[in-house]
């Protein structure tokens, strides 16, 4: 492929204005920035409209653009399990973290790590939470390069090398300063314009390419029949309709317990923002059903069987779908905006998720295990570092490794970030809960979610468990956290009957 | 917690009850697992369960406002017995 030079102007740019927002965001609605809560969550400041950016920035993100329109277009109707499952995110979000909202706020809990530490006094709770997220978030952060890497790709630079792995390196630098300096405030900033980018993107993408392409029956028409829709279920099995079910249900339960989602809400100006969001959000939902959409367009441009897309397809799969078609569709200089949409669309949710994890590790392992008495600006200090340690891992994971290490461990951040939902949900919504209970739950869950995953060879998350010799296909996660539950509902009252008796006949002897 | 318990919890939070319809309908994978009705030409599976994302902001936003309404009527309900003047009808 050759440089496309107009495009590439276009790319640099839009991404010379971002990171020129993103420094400047440190002065936006100033606050003492030596502060965790400064630094880490805004001073929870943000109103409506800005949670609905970062929000929407943080979880709409460059890599979703590129993976579900590409599984869409290699699997077909079974790639739009993103649309059930971003309708059951609405009625969670509105129900259960408004309330998680006004109790973090009260006690001044910076992470998820932080209320159980709180709710149920375990510090060995507190570490498997900040554990969790922190190795959930890691893969996650690593794919938004892989987002990044395809689109650089795909705008002509040779594959692989210095040259290739250059530009990826250089907006990976300029992200970490920008985070250091201005913390959560900048990731909010640059969303509004990544999501002023994408819109145009997308609307774009829904008018011309269909225009194009002979209108919405011919897209269809294109679509091999058995990709159109699920293949219903056959013999003592309840096939696809039990994966795609399980699948909507279980993402949309693990969605807002990784620590990215966490620090988004958490920044929120009231709980009352969070409620209206649930609402507001679902104009991103909609965004990423027509993207998803994207992948049927592919195929009926037939951009795969383009020589001039080959070199792109054998190097990033079907992930080049989306770009090849864009490339195929749109002048260069729309080439150019669209993907640097997809570009800063990985900047926002990769500055936020090494904000998070720098909260967990600093919150819950550095001032719990190495330092308690260490300082406000102390830890602040220590948060900043870890982001920047936080992302040159998450580049060296990329550039170092198979794209498909970070892939199958994503996988796995689904079905590991899960096991945290009965311990949040028991936490507000009971009087108590016993807190071995629901760690030994956690374990379990985490192994057997693992295991699950294990046995189907890492690469896919659809378990079929049988029940009275019908197989049900389905999220390991889903399956997984149902065990937890069940554990930490049978051990909690026997625990706590033995915990209560033991002092007392101590106190006998 | 400062929120005062007014009323008990489903008596402020029957409205949620609605958020079962989208979620049990679109967990319902047979029934919108096929090709007809199309709407203009796209396929039933795609348009129904877009129109969903709709339909279920529609819920979201609607529970807002009745959950509004029953904690203001709260609020003024109790307030007028308090005795505070001014805000009684």
């Amino acid at each position: 492929m050759k440089l496309d030079l107009t495009a590439t102007i276009v790319f640099t740019l839009l991404f010379l204005l971002v990171t020129l927002l993103g420094f400047l965001a440190a002065h936006w609605r100033k606050g003492d920035l030596n502060q965790l809560h400064e630094w880490g969550l805004g001073g929870r400041r943000f109103g409506t409209i800005v949670t609905w950016f970062l929000l929407g920035g943080d979880l709409y993100t460059a890599y979703t653009f590129i993976a579900v329109p590409a599984l869409v277009y290699g699997m077909g109707a079974i790639g739009f399990f993103a649309v059930p499952y971003t309708i059951l995110i609405y009625p969670i979000l509105f129900i259960v973290f408004p309330r998680l909202w006004v109790i973090a706020k009260e006690r001044g809990h910076v992470t998820a790590a932080d209320y159980v530490r709180d709710r149920f006094g375990s510090r060995m709770l507190a570490l498997a939470f900040a554990l969790t997220g922190i190795i959930a978030t890691m893969p996650y952060i690593a794919l938004q390069l892989v987002g990044m890497e395809v689109v650089i790709g795909a705008l002509g630079f040779p594959p692989g090398g210095i040259a290739g792995h250059l530009p990826l390196i250089i907006a990976f630098v300029i992200l970490a300063a920008f985070t250091y300096t201005s913390g959560l405030r900048a990731p909010a900033l640059i969303a509004i314009v990544k999501d002023a980018l994408i819109f145009i993107t997308v609307f774009a993408a829904v008018v011309v390419i269909p225009a194009k392409l002979g209108g919405y029956g011919a897209i269809f028409a294109s679509v091999p029949q058995e990709k159109l829709i699920l293949a219903p279920p056959s013999g003592n099995s309840l096939g696809s309709y039990s994966a795609y079910a399980t699948l909507a249900l279980g993402s949309a339960l693990a969605l807002f317990l990784y620590p990215h989602a966490m620090t988004a809400i958490l920044s929120a100006s009231s709980d009352n923002v969070i409620r209206r969001n649930a609402a507001l959000l679902a104009a991103y939902s909609f965004v990423l059903g027509l993207i998803a959409l994207l992948g049927y367009m592919a195929i009926a441009a037939g951009v795969d069987k383009n020589p001039a897309y080959a070199s792109g397809f054998s190097q990033f799969g079907p992930n080049f779908a989306v770009p090849a078609l864009f490339l195929d569709s749109f002048p260069s200089w729309f080439v150019g905006v669209a993907f640097a949409a997809i570009a800063i669309g990985a900047l926002v949710p990769a500055a936020i998720m090494s904000i998070a994890c720098a909260n967990l590790f600093t919150r819950n392992l550095y001032k719990e295990f190495i330092r308690p008495n260490c300082s406000d600006a102390d830890e602040a200090r220590v948060a900043k570092i870890t982001s920047l340690v936080v992302k040159a891992g998450a580049v060296v994971f990329i550039l170092a490794l198979p794209q498909t290490y970070a892939i199958q461990l994503q996988l796995l951040g689904g079905i590991w970030i899960i096991q945290l939902l009965p311990s949040i949900l028991l936490g507000l919504y009971t009087r108590g809960f016993n807190a071995l209970a629901l760690l030994i739950g956690w374990a379990a869950g985490t192994s057997i979610g693992t295991t699950m995953a294990a046995m189907q060879g890492f690469g896919s998350s659809i378990y079929p468990l049988e029940i009275f010799g019908v197989t049900l296909p389905g999220y390991a996660a889903l399956y997984s956290v149902a065990i937890n539950f069940l554990i930490a509902f049978a051990l909690s009252p026997m625990l706590d009957y033995l915990t209560r008796r033991s002092p007392v006949s101590a106190s006998r002897s | 917690m400062t929120r005062k318990k007014a009323k008990p919890d489903w008596r402020r939070h029957w409205p949620r009850l609605l958020f079962l319809i989208p979620c049990l309908m679109i967990l319902w994978v047979p029934s919108y697992n096929r090709i007809e009705p199309k709407l203009g030409d796209v396929p039933f599976f795609y348009w129904y369960q877009l129109a969903w994302i709709l339909i279920g902001a529609a819920i979201v936003f609607l529970v807002y406002m009745i959950e509004r309404k029953i904690a203001h009527a709260a609020k003024s309900s109790s307030e007028g017995m308090t005795g505070v003047p001014g805000d009684s009808p």
